[in-house]
């Protein structure tokens, strides 16, 4: 795995500023063509607006069951609901706990992003700026770490959760602690080699006469990296923020394997749960699933270009 | 800057900030390493050793190969686990990738609202496995939306598709095709964007249809991407989790129907606390994916889309 030839970076940082390049449209000008270029067209918007459509359906039937009564559920199709009602909200969560879980979320998947933007930005600076002995490799061996499947680090990890990790803590005095909950979930997702890698690519591109002129200044290379580099950073950390925060809010492995106690379960781990026991209650559980997406679909609206670099980042797990 | 070096030689000598520079330098790295090799090094090394004991609430004897032997005559493992995930991978990978190339090529085109269109096609991507699978179970359910549409086209189905035996599994790889179109659709647009203009212009000036133009010109220019996005789904296929945690339940029913190799090894550790065991067949999956890849690798070359 080389650093250099890593996959698509380029092309999608293209994306991600919505090139236009349009490729396949080459025809124009050529004549006897425009009518055929028509017809494409017009067969391209209809085939999109039917995918969009099939794309959206299952949304929006959530949606309108989501605010349904539970009679109204089995009472034959209707596009709408018959009588409008947040009960299905309220059950979930008066009576589901879901209020709770929400909370859970949100602590879980806020504590991981911070961590992230801070260790990733810290690292990140090093590796792309600060010179010292073996940092290539230190680097290539924190990009192979994408190659170590979850499923091989399952039994391990949780029992040194189980027993290294609080004995090593109640060396330095703090007795009892355990981990196979929401503080382990979170502790084994403090950086992840996305992260740095999105911040180190970044920093790359940064000109270096920024920094010379902080050293210059006699500016410690914390104090560079702290005034100079981080404000610049800005595309990059919000990049590693969005990311992170969308997958650990939507993440179902490492919390199904680590929370046991109900009261510290996500979302997710509530829904699965929620599902089994009460199978056909459908109204909570399109809540529960509409209070899952919407958050993630708001901030994908609002920074839909970041989206993509995680995709650029994604590439390096070829 | 070389007057600055020239001061600083002279006052505290090169070497010396050499130094100064090489220990920041480990200093702002020494938590994420440390992080990487307590959580991503160390347990390669402990699953290995945790496999070589038979290892339940506590560590038991040393048990060397034995727990691999067992699962070698596992026939839950082989019967249903493996030859789930390999039916899965087999489908879903075509499936994804034909239709996230459909997708790509559709919204390259040069038309209006293709940003609308591709952020459409890509949420479900984005969406949480656990909203997506509860919708799914929902739309699937034995009176659900599905069937009355099925019902009014003329085709009549009473079951809910995942309580099914013979229906479970298939749906689950319909909904991930659906699902994962959109993270494959942003990888072939990003390759399709590759692929030089002037390539298309001359192949209209030889007057080539848009279906030939795709077939003769894009299509095989595309070799890297379709190495590429099928490496990220054909390793992301043979690691299947959620959908049957989240709809088969940790046994992975019906009747095994949709119990996958991952939601195996995840049983045996959460559901009977059979460490050893479990990182046995952790070893062995990391093996044969590992070893996939490498097999990609060798028969595509180096994975690149731009």
């Amino acid at each position: 795995m080389d650093v250099e030839g890593l996959p698509p970076t380029q092309a999608v940082e293209e994306l991600a500023l919505e090139g236009e390049a349009a490729a396949g449209s080459g025809a124009r000008g050529i004549p006897g063509r425009e009518r055929a270029d028509r017809v494409r067209t017009a067969i391209a918007y209809t085939v999109m607006f039917l995918v969009a459509a099939l794309f959206a359906i299952p949304f929006l039937w959530t949606v309108s069951t989501s605010f349904r009564t539970l009679a109204d559920t089995v009472a034959g199709f209707s596009l709408l609901p018959r009588h409008w009602t947040t009960s299905g909200y309220h059950e979930a969560f008066h009576t589901f706990n879901f209020g709770r879980y929400t909370l859970n979320s949100a602590i879980i998947a806020g504590a991981i992003t911070l961590s992230n933007l801070v260790l990733a930005s810290i690292g990140g600076y090093a590796f792309a700026r600060l010179r010292f002995p073996g940092r290539e490799v230190l680097f290539m061996l924190v990009l192979g770490t994408l190659m170590i499947p979850d499923q091989l680090r399952l039994v391990p990890i949780y029992l040194m959760l189980v027993n290294w990790i609080p004995a090593w803590v109640g060396h330095v005095g703090w007795h009892d602690a355990s981990f196979v909950n929401r503080d382990g979930v979170i502790l084994i997702q403090l950086v992840s080699a996305t992260s740095l890698f999105l911040m180190r690519q970044y920093f790359l591109t940064i000109p270096r006469d920024l920094e010379e002129a902080a050293k210059l200044d006699a500016a410690g290379y914390f104090k560079t990296y702290r005034k100079v580099m981080l404000p610049l950073a800005g595309p990059a950390l919000a990049a590693v923020g969005i990311l992170t925060f969308q997958g650990t809010w939507n993440a179902l492995f490492w919390p199904a394997v680590l929370l046991q106690d109900k009261s510290q379960y996500t979302i997710p781990i509530g829904i699965a749960s929620f599902h089994f026991a009460y199978q056909t209650l459908w109204p909570p559980l399109m809540a529960a699933s509409v209070l899952a997406i919407v958050p993630i679909l708001l901030i994908f609206i609002l920074f839909q270009r970041y989206f993509v670099a995680g995709v650029a980042a994604a590439g390096v797990k070829g | 800057m070389a007057v600055a070096g020239a001061k600083r030689r002279r006052v505290r000598g090169l070497g010396s900030e050499r130094t100064r520079e090489g220990v920041v330098g480990y200093g702002f790295v020494a938590l994420p390493m440390a992080f990487f090799l307590l959580f991503f090094i160390v347990p390669i090394g402990y699953a290995f050793y945790i496999s070589r004991y038979d290892w339940q609430i506590f560590k038991g004897p040393f048990v060397g190969w034995g727990n691999y032997r067992t699962l070698y005559h596992d026939s839950v493992f082989w019967r249903h686990a493996v030859r789930n995930t390999l039916v899965y991978t087999a489908f879903v990978v075509p499936l994804q990738m034909a239709l996230g190339l459909t997708l790509a090529v559709v919204v390259n085109q040069s038309i209006r609202f293709r940003t609308f269109f591709r952020a459409a096609f890509y949420f479900p991507s984005l969406a949480a496995s656990a909203a997506i699978a509860s919708i799914a179970t929902y739309i699937l359910a034995s009176d659900g939306l599905f069937n009355t549409i099925l019902h009014h086209l003329g085709y009549h189905h009473s079951n809910a598709w995942f309580a099914q035996q013979s229906t479970a599994l298939p749906s689950i790889i319909g909904l991930n095709a659906w699902t994962t179109s959109g993270t494959m659709m942003l990888f072939y647009l990003a390759a399709l964007q590759a692929i030089p203009v002037d390539v298309y212009e001359a192949a209209a000036i030889d007057g080539a249809g848009a279906w030939r133009t795709f077939r003769k010109i894009t299509f095989p220019l595309l070799k890297p991407g379709h190495f590429f996005v099928a490496v990220v789904s054909v390793i992301g296929a043979l690691q299947m989790f959620d959908q049957s945690f989240l709809i088969g339940g940790a046994s992975g029913g019906p009747n095994y129907s949709t119990l996958t190799t991952v939601l195996y090894l995840y049983n045996q550790a959460i559901g009977n606390i059979k460490f050893g065991y479990a990182a046995a067949v952790g070893v062995v999956l990391f093996a044969f994916i590992f070893t996939v890849t490498l097999i990609q690798r060798l028969l595509f070359g180096k994975a690149e889309v731009a």
